[in-house]
Formats: C-alpha cells, sequence, structure tokens
C-alpha cells in the first residue's frame, strides 16, 4: 500500500484542521520563525537571547504570493522528483502570521500566477520513492483553484 | 588612516582551462600585477586571498599559502578569506585595511578559481539543520530560480519586459567584444537573447552568467610608496564590507520575517553606502559602476537599491543606452559577470583591475569617457556583501 512520508520530519503536519507549517514564536518579541528555532535571533530581542522562550506555532493555511519562477530545468542533487521531470513552479509567499515562506506552488497553469494572489498550504508529493511510497512536502495551491468557496475569493 | 594607492593590477584571462590548475591561473595573475606596479615578488609585505571552496586551497581554503608557496616562501603573513561569492571583495577590503592601519606598505591581494562544470551546486552537505539542502530537498529551488522569482515581481510592479532583460544582456556582450580578459567575445542579438532556452522563467540562458576558471590580483600601497613608483596612482576613495540584516526580505533559509517594503539585498546596499560614506563621495560622483551581474535583473535592482537611480528608473536607462560605456552611469563596460563566467572568488578583484584600467584610460575600445570614480561591488553566500570605491 502507497504511504505518505513527509520529505524531511519535523517541517509540516497534516492536522486535523488542515495542513500547517510547524515553527516557532518567541515569547518576548513575538518575531515568527520557519522551521523551529530554538532562540530568537532578533538583534533587538535581549531578553529572547538570555531567556530563550520560544513557543511551538502552527503557520497557515492562508498566505499571498509574492512572487514566482519556473524551475524549466532538473535541479541538481539533492532535489528530487518523479521522471520524467516536469517544470514546476516555486514560490515565496507572505503568510498571514508574518512570514515569507519558499515553497513549490502546485500548478500546471503558471501564467495565471500573479503577485499578491491569495494562495493555501497544501501537502502533497514531491516524488514517489523506490517502494512505491510518495514523499510529500508542504506546497501551496491558487486559492482560487481550491475551490474555496466559503472564503469569498472565488471571482464571480 | 594612510592614504591606500591601487600600484599594479593583473588578470588571467577568463575561460575553461582543462590543462591549467589555479595555482597556474593565479600565478598569470599575480606576475602581472607585480610588473604593472613595477615591484618585485621580495617588495610584498602581506598577502590577503579569496578562500576558494572549488579548488586549491589544500581543502581548507588556504589559497593565499598556495600563492606564497608557488612565488616564493619568504615568510610573509597570509590572510585567507571566506566569504562565498564576495571572497574576492572581502580580500581586497583586508588587504586595504593591513595598508590604511600603516601595518604594512604593500600587500597583494590576490582571488583565483577554477569552477566545476554548470550552474554552482550545493555544498553537498546533506543534514536537516542545513538550510540550502533542505530548500533543495523539500523544494528543489536552484540559484536561478531565486533570481527568477526576484525578476519576475520586478516586471509586476515596473512592467520589466523580456526586451528589457535581452537589452542588458545585449549591452554586456556588446561590451566583451572590447575586452581581450572576457570569455565570450561574440556580440549577441536581442533575437538570440530572446530565443535562448528559458532556464527559470523569466529567466533565459543568455541572461544568467556561467562558471569560468580565471583570476585576478592587485597590488596595493601606501600613498608614500605609490609615490615613489608613479606620478598617476589610483586611490582607494572608500572600502567597506558588510552582511545581511534580520529585517531583509529575501527568504535565506526557508522562509524570512517579512513586513513589506524592504530590500532584499540589504548587505548589498549596506556595504556600498558604507563605501560612499567613507568615500565622502556620491552616486553623482560615479563614472562608472561594476557591479555583480549573476544575471541582468542585478543591472535594474542594484542601481534602484543603492540610489544610482530612481525607483523605477532602471528600465528608462536601459532602453536609452545610459548603463552603456559612454551612457550617463555605465554599468559593467567589462562585459560584466555575463561575459566573463563567475569565478567566483575572484570577482572581487577582477572588479578592482577593471576599474583600475577604466581609471587610468587604459580600457581601449570599451573606455569610459574621462573616468575618474569606479565603483566595484560583490554579494556571497552567507549575507555577504562588499564594495570599494576607486578614483583617481
Ligand atoms: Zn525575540
Amino acid at each position: 500500500m502507497t504511504q505518505r512520508i513527509p520529505v524531511i520530519e519535523g517541517l509540516f503536519a497534516e492536522l486535523p484542521e488542515g495542513p500547517r507549517l510547524l515553527g516557532s514564536r518567541c515569547a518576548h518579541c513575538a518575531t515568527p520563525y520557519f522551521p523551529r528555532s530554538p532562540v530568537c535571533h532578533h538583534p533587538d530581542c535581549d531578553a529572547g537571547r538570555i531567556e530563550n522562550r520560544m513557543e511551538d506555532v502552527a503557520f497557515g493555511p492562508s498566505g499571498v504570493l509574492y512572487s514566482h519562477a519556473v524551475q524549466n530545468y532538473p535541479p541538481p542533487p539533492p532535489a528530487k522528483f518523479d521522471e520524467p521531470y516536469q517544470p514546476y513552479a516555486v514560490g515565496m509567499i507572505d503568510l498571514a502570521e508574518g512570514l515569507r515562506v519558499l515553497g513549490r506552488i502546485a500548478t500546471d497553469d503558471f501564467s495565471k500566477l500573479q503577485g499578491g494572489m491569495p494562495v493555501e498550504l497544501i501537502v502533497d508529493r514531491l516524488y514517489r520513492d523506490g517502494d512505491g511510497n510518495d514523499v510529500v512536502t508542504w506546497q501551496f495551491r491558487p486559492a482560487e483553484a481550491a475551490g474555496h468557496r466559503n472564503q469569498g475569493r472565488r471571482k464571480p | 588612516m594612510t592614504e591606500v594607492a591601487v600600484l599594479g593590477v593583473g588578470m588571467h584571462p577568463f575561460g575553461k582551462f582543462a590543462d591549467r590548475s589555479v595555482t597556474d591561473l593565479c600565478r598569470s595573475a599575480v606576475l602581472a600585477a607585480l610588473a604593472d606596479a613595477g615591484i618585485s615578488w621580495r617588495e610584498v609585505e602581506a598577502v590577503a586571498a579569496a578562500s576558494s571552496r572549488f579548488s586549491g586551497g589544500k581543502g581548507w581554503g588556504l589559497n593565499g599559502n598556495d600563492v606564497v608557496e608557488d612565488l616564493g616562501s619568504t615568510g610573509v603573513p597570509v590572510y585567507n578569506l571566506s566569504a562565498g561569492c564576495a571572497a574576492g571583495g572581502n580580500a581586497f577590503h583586508i588587504g586595504y585595511t593591513l595598508v590604511a592601519s600603516g601595518m604594512h606598505d604593500v600587500v597583494l591581494v590576490v582571488g583565483g578559481e577554477k569552477m566545476p562544470k554548470g550552474f554552482i551546486q550545493t555544498s553537498g552537505v546533506e543534514e536537516a539543520t542545513d538550510p540550502e539542502f533542505l530548500r533543495q530537498r523539500c523544494i528543489g529551488v536552484s540559484g536561478p530560480a531565486f533570481w527568477g522569482m526576484l525578476c519576475r515581481r520586478r516586471m509586476e510592479d515596473y512592467g520589466t519586459t523580456e526586451e528589457h532583460l535581452a537589452m542588458i544582456a545585449v549591452k554586456a556582450h556588446a561590451n566583451s567584444v572590447h575586452n581581450p580578459n572576457a570569455r565570450f567575445r561574440k556580440p549577441f542579438t536581442l533575437e538570440e537573447v530572446l530565443q535562448s532556452p528559458m532556464v527559470c522563467f523569466p529567466l533565459r540562458l543568455f541572461e544568467i552568467c556561467p562558471v569560468s576558471d580565471g583570476a585576478a590580483a592587485a597590488v596595493i600601497c601606501s600613498a608614500r610608496f605609490a609615490r615613489r613608483k608613479t606620478t598617476k596612482p589610483v586611490w582607494v576613495a572608500g572600502s567597506a564590507v558588510a552582511t545581511a540584516r534580520f529585517d531583509d526580505g529575501m527568504t535565506r533559509h526557508l522562509a524570512a520575517v517579512s513586513p513589506p517594503g524592504k530590500t532584499m539585498h540589504s548587505e548589498a546596499k549596506l556595504a556600498v553606502e558604507t563605501a560612499f560614506e567613507r568615500a565622502g563621495l556620491g552616486p553623482r560622483d560615479l563614472s562608472l559602476v561594476e557591479l555583480q551581474d549573476n544575471t541582468v535583473y542585478y543591472e535594474l535592482a542594484f542601481p534602484e537599491e543603492w540610489g544610482l537611480c530612481a525607483e523605477g528608473e532602471a528600465e528608462r536607462l536601459v532602453e536609452q543606452g545610459e548603463t552603456g560605456p559612454t551612457g550617463r552611469l555605465p554599468i559593467n563596460p567589462s562585459g560584466g559577470f555575463q561575459s566573463f563566467g563567475e569565478a567566483t572568488t575572484a570577482m572581487g578583484v577582477f572588479q578592482v583591475a577593471e576599474l583600475t584600467w577604466q581609471l587610468r584610460g587604459d580600457a581601449g575600445a570599451r573606455q569610459v569617457p574621462n573616468a575618474r570614480v569606479g565603483l566595484g561591488q560583490t554579494i556571497g553566500l552567507g549575507g555577504n556583501a562588499t564594495a570599494v570605491m576607486l578614483k583617481t
């Protein structure tokens, strides 16, 4: 049976409420971090440096695309992908929590991608491994294509 | 602080040299710089060298020690500087401070590189604590894809077209025709650039610099020493090193903390602004700029981020030819990284050599008329950047 295996443990989770990125927030200055950080790196956060009170936070699922590019050629190792290679989009996504996150954009229609468009976090296949398991990673998809009729973002 | 002069520069032409070692390339560049300065190897009091990740250096980035052993072990102090692609600029800055402080009269700065094939590869570290590994394994976002994302955003914000990007590549190669040290010296038409394969939309193959082998060297010295050797020295007006700021907008790990509207290259902006301040000069004083054009995008972004032109003005300058050698803001009259290919750690010293030739009026058909003040800039992994200003 095909299993879903996270590409790296501890970066994201599929929670009952949906997919989330696993990060931290400084209890002193509220700076968010992804991936999790054991310490606060804000240069003005003296209390954070001394006490390091970091809280675990689950970020997502809503964000806005800052920009994107298309990985037209197969990237070198340690990147992994299904054969034959299919170009994919990557982007910087500004999450509502104040983080700008990198991720793949799950779409085949690159021409629709535009800065400022709403996107949402998903967990989807990165590649299928030699044992037939789906190795999954965090990705983003255009919120309209996701069919979120309840969020009022669909174009009329 | 004593005044510091660039007394001599040298370069090994850039290209792919299967039968020459990085030590061979560095020796060529250093001997040319010593001859240009009119001094012997024995007169060099210290060496500041760029540390390479790819070649020589005994696997520890000890590239300066390789150079000293090769030219003759005189017992001089050697400083090996590691700063990713900013290492050459970093080595120049440290060499500069050694002279400016009065510690030494004559210092050799050198950077040389033999690059592996293809775009620059990741470090090979496969650990979940290594950001580069995580970016590649979890997402698969190459260096050119980062440049593509930055460029795409600019296209949306300022209406930059594919033609604008191609015009910059055409300008770079038009300059390189006149530079005997450049690797690619063939002119390109707009159509040729626009028909080159898409590497990472929106950037095409001829809009991204390849990697090359190459080396460059500079002999720098105190004003007292310079006046004994030449009547027309080129002076270091200002030199600076900076690192990225916490509030930078670029996703340098898997994420960046992101209030909107901040610079994406805070290290380069800080280095350039600090160099301006130390030189007591400003954007209006510049005769030319040699900036790190890993991709044509940077010829649009950097001039604006550093205040050399207004926001959104860069495309107009390109359209009007103002960034050509005879324009209002000449950028990379050498042909730049586009035409040389990036021999990563050599590039900061390469820029110093090019600026020196321009300021002496020795740049031949790529000469910027009446060049008086030049700016060089590098940026590298780890959030490192350097800026140097030379003047007549
Ligand atoms: Zn904090």
